[in-house]
């Protein structure tokens, strides 16, 4: 009777090779603002968390993006650093949103007489990595920590001088507002 | 006169999520065998959900018969992961339920101490289960009466399969 040892490892897809090769690329050359955006947290044990969000993920199922980042790791910077990885995770700006994990969204509201027009600034928050997946009108331009927002807003006052007052920083609620203004009624 | 089926449950806990994974993950062999394949993936789902849940609160040091409740255990369990370091995906629908977070809540759990880490290759097989049988089981599935493909009920049942005989391990 022949006997066959069967493998757990696929090889990978034309699509995860494509999304590695560019991100990939992103990891040689960071940029300051867009999409993606990668954030590392080392642990104590020197293991790394990497999550990834990115709405070219969209099409991909979330084991190719976990295996898509890996093989970027791999290609920018080597094994070692590619097995340093504990988890990765690749999420679209909505899914990110939908987890709680970009709080901070940067809106623009234009009035008569600002110093650039509705398209400039709809075409300045995409080039930061603004989302159109929830609606092409609607731009999500959304970081995890206000010190991002406040960075991004930087930028786009340097890019458009005299928009000091266009760019506004909106923090949605979290639990864990509701949480401590419950704590605080309680102790009133 | 003896008693019903639901008196005689123990409390929820890490030695009886353990033994009912297996019990469930039979129950899903024998569904799967009869043709009824979304029961099988509604059933493995759960087997992946509590031999998860076993090994996270088994790492956090609860004991095997100690009873695991909503407010002491899962929901502590959920806002830690949701918190950095470890900054787990955690949507709030049917978060006691996500199995691909409870899978990425225990390797990054492991990951914070070199003792307790796993190796980079068993981490990624223990993400990988939680992320497919996440994309093709929810606990609503008994609401629906949608007939499972072929090859989701095999890939359900592989990734449920791979946690339960790794469960010594996770």
């Amino acid at each position: 009777m022949p006997r066959k040892r069967m493998g757990t490892e696929r090889p990978p897809s034309r699509t995860v090779t494509d999304l590695a090769e560019r991100l990939a690329g992103e990891l040689r050359n960071s940029r300051e603002g867009g999409q993606p955006l990668i954030y590392e947290t080392e642990y104590p044990s020197g293991r790394i968390r990497v999550i990834v969000i990115w709405d070219t993920w969209d099409a991909a199922a979330p084991e190719d993006r976990t295996s898509a980042i890996l093989r970027a790791y791999d290609l920018a910077e080597g094994r070692e650093s590619r097995d340093k990885i504990a988890l990765a995770s690749g999420l679209t700006v909505p899914e990110a949103c939908a987890a709680g994990m970009l709080p901070y969204q940067i809106l623009a509201a234009l009035r008569k007489g600002d110093p650039l027009t509705r398209e400039q600034a709809h075409q300045a928050m995409l080039e930061e990595g603004a989302s159109t997946l929830m609606s092409p009108d609607a731009l999500q331009l959304r970081f995890p920590a206000e010190e991002d927002a406040k960075a991004c807003v930087r930028r786009l006052i340097q890019r458009f001088p005299g928009t000091e007052d266009v760019w506004l920083i909106n923090r949605d609620a979290t639990a864990q507002d509701f949480a401590a203004a419950r704590d605080e009624a309680g102790e009133l | 006169m003896p008693r019903r089926l639901i008196e005689r449950c123990q409390p929820d806990s890490i030695r009886e999520f353990r033994a009912a994974a297996r019990e469930r993950f039979e129950d899903g062999l024998w569904l799967a065998a009869a043709g009824r394949r979304t029961g099988a993936i509604y059933l493995w789902g759960y087997a992946a959900e509590m031999t998860l849940k076993a090994a996270y609160f088994a790492l956090r040091g609860v004991a095997d018969t100690a009873v695991l409740t909503w407010n002491g255990h899962i929901q502590p369990a959920i806002n830690r992961g949701r918190a950095a370091p470890l900054n787990i995906a955690w949507p709030s629908q049917g978060a006691g339920h996500n199995v691909r977070a409870w899978a990425e809540l225990l390797t990054a759990e492991r990951s914070l101490a070199t003792a307790t880490a796993y190796t980079a290759p068993f981490g990624r097989d223990v993400q990988r289960s939680g992320q497919r049988i996440g994309r093709l089981w929810r606990e609503i599935l008994r609401y629906h009466k949608n007939v499972a493909y072929s090859h989701e009920v095999q890939q359900v049942r592989d990734a449920a399969e791979w946690l339960l005989t790794h469960s010594d391990a996770l």
